[in-house]
């Protein structure tokens, strides 16, 4: 049970970091990256060929982080000076191609790869195993976090939020709006290579199965439900996301219902995001207000002359 | 390897077909309530199975007929029921393309509940022809065929009709066109029923050729949505021209990947370069050569 668990917490880490970088994305620079798992299979796939030739493990995981940000690069380059739902459409159809050509390739094929070697050696019992992930998964989650958070905050994150807002004022204003969103789309991605790095050292096997877009659009209900522009709304969402993933499979082993219950899962997931869509556009936890010393000075220095006055 | 090349663009003619009959719906729905329904794919899967269970009692033409009523019925209830009251609470573009892969996911995983994941083949056999070097079925004629006269209906309503002209104010300027008296919201409806019940004959099409299961509108959403951009979006006679292209390329290019002995499975890649290189070249299309349309 405890071991159950602390596999739980495994996946809502690696859920969380690309959840955290498609916050990024959307929630602070508005872009819809609907290719999300190409570059989580990026990352899955540099590991897996690059711990084959006995590269120490956090190499293996920085390159998948560094390929899966040139292929973001690349991909963005040409849709990210047009609009919105071109850029959809190609990293949806660019996950899709990558799909096909790791299953032609002869990278595994269908049947995908095993006995990815994992940074931990086994030590005869799946609780330590689990336990050190859950370290390693932590570790890197904090990374993302801090990283996010501090960005979110930083002059940069206000670029990022007045480009999502207007476009055409930020770009009066001196923003570079491609190339702010060309370095989003980077660091969301290299996010999410790593994400897919240790889904497969976790794992110890993929295919290519594993990275169908539903992957993609359970990690949107993941910023949307959550909030967006808001990290621990992304963190939230991926929490309950992952709990009412677990709670369905549990269901099913317990409940007799009249339809399958993993076809069920993904009717309500719809259902609840066009709900959420439509109810609560703003997700859980609404965007969080901007910090900087600047605004903390000036908040400071009102109440002092408030309290001077009464 | 010797190739038949009248084979390989009859082929191409009859892809062509194919992709065009799934593409005019997306185009207009996309023009007229600007965003790319991903849903689409599952009006095709729907028009699928509806066709299956209709052709096996009153054969293809019904089959085409009721699938094409009610998933036009269900696009309508859909845009209806979703879409129109996000846009009228100010949802962006963004929101919109979400809600109609959530929509995409319930109507897929719904169909999997209902007649469950196993594919169906159509039990019906298709005779076939030899006519010169090609070889051909009479599925595939009726395919061609349907595509002919929508090609035609669809040219003729847009071009003579009341509501096909609606439909082009509609498209251009929703402002202007409401200003004039053109009731813009059931010009909508009226497209979105359209284009959901021809997406249902190109799944119908797509199920008889190869099989039924609740993936076969994903399989062909990719270049339906490359012939939809190629055409430039909203541009029908852009589809028509859009659709051939691509239907060449994916034919012509598969005989170029066996000739590299590169597997075959790369016939979806096709598609989706041709959609690339048109974003970076130019993003509207083919509409450049259809102005006036």
């Amino acid at each position: 049970m405890l071991s159950y668990f602390l596999d739980f917490l495994v996946f809502v880490g690696i859920f969380g970091i690309v959840s955290l970088s498609l916050n990024l994305e959307f929630g602070f620079a508005g872009l819809a990256n609907f290719g999300k798992v190409a570059f989580f299979l990026i990352g899955a796939y540099t590991y897996a060929l690059l711990s084959q030739t006995g590269l120490p493990f956090y190499l293996c995981l920085i390159a998948g982080a560094l390929i899966s940000a040139i292929f973001g690069l690349l991909i963005s380059l040409p849709a990210l000076r047009l609009r919105a739902d071109y850029l959809a459409i190609a990293v949806l159809a660019f996950g899709e191609i990558l799909r096909l050509v790791v299953r032609a390739e002869n990278i595994g094929g269908w049947r995908g790869m095993g006995h990815i070697a994992s940074i931990f050696p086994w030590m005869g019992s799946s609780l330590i195993y689990r336990l050190e992930n859950m370290g390693l998964v932590s570790i890197c989650l904090l990374i993302c976090f801090v990283v996010a958070q501090l960005l979110a905050n930083s002059p940069y994150g206000r670029a990022m939020r007045a480009i999502r807002e207007d476009e055409v004022a930020a770009e009066a204003l001196g923003k570079n709006r491609a190339r702010y969103k060309a370095q989003v789309f980077m660091l969301g991605s290299a996010m999410a290579g790593v994400a897919g790095g240790l889904y497969a050292q976790y794992l110890q096997c993929i295919i290519p199965g594993m990275f169908m877009p539903m992957i993609t659009f359970t990690v949107w209900i993941m910023v949307l439900l959550g909030g967006p522009a808001n990290n621990w709304g992304a963190l939230l969402g991926a929490g309950l996301v992952e709990l009412f993933d677990r709670g369905a499979n549990m269901a099913k082993d317990y409940l007799t219902l009249p339809i399958d219950p993993s076809n069920l899962q993904y009717i309500l997931f719809g259902a609840l995001i066009i709900f959420v869509l439509l109810y609560r556009p703003q997700g859980l936890l609404k965007e969080s207000p901007i910090k900087t010393k600047a605004l903390e000075a000036t908040r400071y220095a009102r109440s002092a002359i408030k309290n001077k006055g009464s | 390897m010797a190739v038949n090349w009248a084979q390989v663009l009859f082929n191409s003619v009859v892809t062509g077909s194919l992709y065009l009959i799934g593409a005019v719906g997306l185009t207009l729905t996309y023009g007229l309530s600007g965003f790319p329904n991903f849903a689409h794919a599952e009006f095709m899967t729907l028009g699928a199975f509806i066709g299956y269970f209709v052709a096996e009692g009153l054969g293809l033409p019904a089959a085409l007929a009721i699938a094409f009523l009610i998933t036009g019925i269900i696009g309508f209830l859909c845009y209806r029921g979703i879409f129109q009251p996000l846009a009228r609470r100010g949802a962006s573009i963004i929101h919109l393309m979400v809600a109609s892969i959530a929509l995409g996911f319930i109507l897929r995983h719904s169909i999997n509940a209902i007649w469950s994941q196993s594919p169906y083949y159509f039990t019906a056999t298709w005779p076939s022809y030899t006519i010169g070097p090609v070889v051909t079925s009479s599925l595939r004629v009726w395919l061609i065929l349907i595509a002919i006269a929508l090609s035609i209906i669809m040219h003729l309503v847009l071009v003579k009709t009341k509501i096909g002209k609606a439909i082009r104010a509609s498209a251009s300027n929703p402002e202007l066109a409401l200003a004039s008296g053109i009731n813009v919201d059931r010009v909508i409806w009226i497209t979105w029923f359209i284009g959901a019940g021809l997406a249902a004959v190109a799944g119908v099409f797509r199920g008889a050729g190869t099989l039924v299961n609740p993936m076969t509108g994903w399989d062909i959403i990719l270049p339906v949505f490359a012939v939809a951009i190629l055409g430039g979006i909203g541009n029908y006679y852009g589809a028509i021209a859009a659709a051939f292209i691509i239907g060449l390329a994916e034919n012509f290019g598969v005989v170029a990947l066996r000739t590299i002995g590169l597997s075959t499975e790369y016939r979806a890649a096709i598609a989706f370069l041709i959609l690339i290189i048109t974003l970076i070249v130019k993003p509207q299309g083919l509409a450049m050569l259809f102005r006036r349309a």
